[in-house]
């Protein structure tokens, strides 16, 4: 039996017709075609899966897609301008070398653009703390650390998120 | 990050004192915007109309035979389109990673079999129009089992009688014979020792958390060709046993690995789900999706060798080592996979790092009805070289010699037979050690720790050293190639076999393309990851990607670069030789006149001036890296954590191409040494083989707060003539140094020997109460 949810996914509203027990990371993947949202567990271990509903980040996977219903999700694939044209944050992952195989990358990212939004100007102790829910097995955080805190700056230099 | 760069000494390097536009320079990786944006795609992206999801069902015993599976309640579910049992696939015996000619696998696997030999194994597989009726249908199978007896440890494995878990000819349980390796005379070296040290050393089962579970989709076409994406680091060696099981010619099988989730080594095998996969889409003629929970990625996963290294070496009272005795058994697992590899490469690496003119080794690794051990960065190394410098440590202290000392004296020099039979080329390991103890101001810092009053937070300093050699090269003769085509408005497209699994290997072989031709880094676009496609490569594995395809994909660059100054030869009248590409610019040398390379190739005439091709064929030797770590940890006497404060780690990799991504790789690296040595540890039930901790929540891995600040240095000590410009490897160096560097540094603080890992918070407790009942 499916149900008919209306959320509005990065910026777009959207009517879907999903099973009741599915969970948002999975309806934003299969029914919403936005894969880059990524599981790395489905039981809210990971952070893989990080989304921003309604300003909060969340566990896309602890969520359940009839929970969106009226909700307005941000993704990873609604924060880049166009080709060749990133976002702030996913410049200075790109520039510090904050991504290695990527696939922690979206949920860390989602996750720091919630971290700035609320603090500007977040120490790196602060950082630690505010992705300390997403694991990435690559690079040892140092260089995604450094990526958060150059996009922090430039903030202060007057930059938007 | 701190790169010393400097010009290379070595006149057979060819790249002698050459100044570098592109090489060395942390340009924008090639895959970094549509991993930073979500628009690539890994294997578990791909959209295809009309998939079916498959679900694996596995054994909930760890030794058994199967008496039957009743499948026909699963079958009668409404939305189930197939199940397959051992009685519906091939059954044919095959290797666990099948690289070509080699031995470093064994041939002991079927896709299903009528027999479980671990606890989590699969038996059965299903495709349904969705995961959930997929998931309800495995509960629907009825699996009869009898029960055989099971061991889950080395010891119970080797008792006379225990179960033959492979019935392969050799001695109970043994995966392969043993590796056995003697050189000099060892008890006449014993009998010179002014010190002889003989301890046991433990080693934990670490796994290699990869983020991205397992995960491959296939799909048949009309020609009966099949399409499979998965999470692979080894594309052709997939294509090739894919083939050969499922009884089709290589060119009907296409594998495709676009973006990749990590692997670390692990995903070099292959794995039932990929078989499975691609029979449940041909049996349904539709695509099938499988991708593992994290729970099977431990299950199911391939986890590091643990087991036990007795090891005795001899010293002279001046610290040289007079002979080195010592007897490896790993724990394969239930099946052998990379067993005879790791084994191999484990025991060999203790002819070298620190000299020895005898010794006596012998490896053996060990069948038991456990969660099958395969590859996982540092291949052995990790294992043996963390007995090696733990003793090292101990020797130092017996000795009166200062620890860095003493590595000092008997570290491996240029000339010196490397575990590969080779000579080492340079002198790395002493320049790393040496520019650490000097970043970190060793001595005082040493004398710090040792003057620190009493109190419950004691500090200590320590190192750990180690070699890796870039390539598999002798267990595997492997190559890598390239092919460079130049287009017809001067950019340029490298086609490479090299799988990406996150390193940035991509980005290094388009920077030794532009580097080698003499073009902008931006004027070249790397093709990867489709077996139909491009040049065929064994696979990333074994720190060769950059030194291997790298060398390949310079080698094609050099013959595109000679067929371009062919054509521009007559233009410019002057010869071939007196001509240099600079930024994609033609130059006669000492000449005022130049064209630019996009002029020499565009089309006359409405054609292009010559269809410019390169291709390059490599074959490497072998190269060695070097590293030393130094850590500091505090020890809590009182709760028995340990933290690390700071890490050096010093490496030399010859020539660094890439030095963001190549500081990456170390701290990476780093992070699951550290894993390895305080907290991972995957932990088996030793009453019935079941899992206890398949989970990222119990099995716990160092996150972005237990992370120390970590200042890499990386030199430019030894470049090898192998690689490309001198390049070395780097993926698995870090893992290997880092362990003993923080269990050395835990003596420093609190004086207690460990010689296992992980080292949990609750043994140095206990440990630091057995010390006080013993003083008191
Ligand atoms: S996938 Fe949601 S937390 Fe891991
Ligand atoms: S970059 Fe691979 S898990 Fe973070």
């Amino acid at each position: 039996m499916k149900r008919l949810v209306s959320m509005t996914v990065n910026g777009e509203e959207i009517e879907l017709a999903i099973p009741p027990y599915r969970t948002l990371l999975d309806v934003l993947r299969n029914e919403g075609r936005l894969t880059g949202t990524k599981k790395g567990c489905d039981v809210g271990d990971c952070g893989a899966c990080t989304v921003i509903m309604d300003g909060s980040p969340v566990n896309s996977c602890l969520v359940l897609g009839i929970e969106a219903e009226g909700a307005t999700i941000e993704t990873i694939e609604g924060q880049h301008a166009g080709p060749d044209l990133p976002h702030l944050i996913q410049e200075k992952f790109m520039d510090h070398g904050g991504a290695q195989c990527g696939f922690c990358t979206p949920g860390i990212i989602m996750m720091t653009k919630a971290l700035l939004k609320e603090n500007p100007n977040p120490t790196e102790s602060e950082v630690r703390f505010a992705i300390a829910g997403n694991i990435c097995r690559c690079t040892g955080y140092a260089k995604i650390v450094d990526a958060v805190l150059a996009a922090a700056e430039d903030l202060r230099k007057g930059r938007t998120l | 990050m701190t790169i010393h760069q400097k010009p290379h000494t070595q006149d057979n390097l060819e790249d002698g004192k050459r100044q570098f536009s592109v090489v060395g320079k942390s340009v924008r990786r090639t895959d970094t915007f549509e991993k930073v944006t979500g628009l690539g795609k890994y294997s578990g992206d791909i959209e295809l109309p009309g998939l079916l999801y498959g679900k694996m069902k596995r054994s909930d015993i760890a030794h058994a035979l199967i008496k039957n599976i009743d499948v026909s309640k699963a079958l009668a579910l409404k939305g189930v389109k197939a199940v397959l049992t051992h009685r519906d696939v091939p059954r044919i015996l095959h290797y666990g990673s099948p690289h070509p000619r080699s031995a470093s696998c064994t041939r002991d696997q079927y896709i299903l079999d009528d027999r479980v030999r671990y606890w989590g194994e699969g038996v059965a597989a299903v495709a349904a129009e969705s995961e959930e009726i997929a998931e309800e249908a495995l509960r629907l199978i009825h699996v009869e089992y009898e029960p055989l007896p099971a061991v889950f440890t080395v010891a119970d494995a080797l008792k006379p009688e225990a179960p033959l878990i492979h019935d392969n000819g050799l001695d109970k349980n043994n995966v392969m014979p043993p590796v056995v390796i003697r050189r000099g005379d060892v008890e006449k070296g014993f009998a010179e020792a002014d010190l002889i040290l003989e301890n046991e050393y433990v080693l934990g089962r670490p796994v290699p958390g990869y983020m991205e579970p397992n995960v491959c989709a296939c799909q048949w076409d009309g020609n009966g060709k099949l399409t499979i994406w998965s999470s692979t680091q080894t594309a052709f060696m997939v294509r090739g046993i894919l083939a050969e099981v499922l009884g089709v010619p290589y060119n009907k099988v296409r594998v495709i690995v676009d973006h990749m989730g990590g692997g670390f080594g692990a995903k070099q095998d292959l794995f039932q789900h990929e078989f499975l996969c691609a029979l449940l889409a041909r049996q349904t003629g539709r695509p099938v999706r499988m991708e593992f929970t994290r729970k099977e990625t431990f299950l199911g996963g391939r986890t590091r060798h643990s087991g036990k290294i007795r090891l005795k070496q001899g010293f002279k009272a001046d610290g040289t080592i007079t002979a080195r005795h010592a007897r490896i058994v790993l724990d394969g697992g239930a099946y052998g996979s990379h067993s005879p590899g790791v084994t191999t490469v484990g025991t060999s690496a203790l002819t070298s790092l620190y000299r020895c003119e005898n010794v006596d080794l012998e490896g053996r690794a060990i069948y038991t009805n456990t969660p099958i051990a395969g590859a996982f960065r540092g291949y052995g190394v990790v294992q043996t070289y963390f007995a090696l410098d733990l003793q090292m440590d101990e020797a130092a202290e017996r000795l009166g010699i200062d620890p860095a000392e003493l590595r000092l004296r008997n570290a491996v020099r240029t000339g010196d037979l490397a575990p590969s039979d080779h000579p080492v080329v340079g002198h790395g390991l002493e320049a790393c050690i040496r520019r650490g103890l000097d970043e970190v101001d060793w001595k005082a810092a040493r004398a710090a720790t040792a003057a620190q009053p009493g109190g419950v937070k004691r500090r200590g300093w320590g190192i750990g050293c180690e070699m890796h050699g870039s390539s598999a090269y002798p267990g595997i003769k492997e190559q890598g190639n390239a092919i460079v085509k130049m287009n017809e408005d001067g950019t340029v497209t490298l086609l490479t076999g090299t799988a990406g699994l996150g390193t940035g290997a991509h980005t290094a072989l388009s920077q030794i393309v532009a580097e080698e031709i003499g073009i902008p880094f931006s004027a070249v676009q790397v093709v990867t990851g489709d077996t139909d496609i491009v040049p065929w490569d064994i696979g990333a594995f074994a720190s060769h990607t950059t030194y291997m395809g790298g060398r390949a994909a310079q080698i094609a660059a050099a013959e595109v670069r000679r067929q371009v100054l062919e054509q521009a030869a007559p233009l410019l009248e002057a010869a071939p030789e007196k001509l240099a590409i600079r930024e994609g610019i033609i130059h006669v040398e000492g000449a005022n006149r130049s064209i630019s390379l996009k002029e020499v190739v565009s089309p006359k005439r409405g054609m292009p001036a010559a269809q410019i091709v390169g291709v390059g064929t490599y074959s490497p030797t072998k190269s060695y890296s070097f590293a030393a770590h130094f850590a500091e940890v505090e020890v809590d006497t009182e709760t028995g954590e340990v933290a690390v404060l700071q890490v050096v780690p010093v490496h030399d990799l010859g020539k660094v191409i890439h030095p963001i991504a190549a500081a990456g790789q170390i701290e990476g690296g780093i992070q699951q040494g550290i894993g390895h040595t305080l907290s991972e540890d995957y932990v088996i039930d030793l009453t019935n083989g079941r899992s206890l901790n398949p989970s990222f929540v119990d099995y716990k891995m160092p996150l972005s707060m237990d992370m120390p600040p970590i200042r890499t240095i990386i030199l430019e000590a030894a470049p090898d003539p192998g690689g490309p410009f001198g390049a070395k490897g780097v993926g698995e160096d870090p893992i290997i140094a880092i362990g003993p560097a923080i269990t050395n540094a835990i003596y420093d603080a609190i004086g207690i020997r460990f010689r296992h890992y992980p080292i949990t918070p609750e043994q140095v407790l206990n440990a630091l109460r057995a010390k006080q009942k013993e003083a008191a």
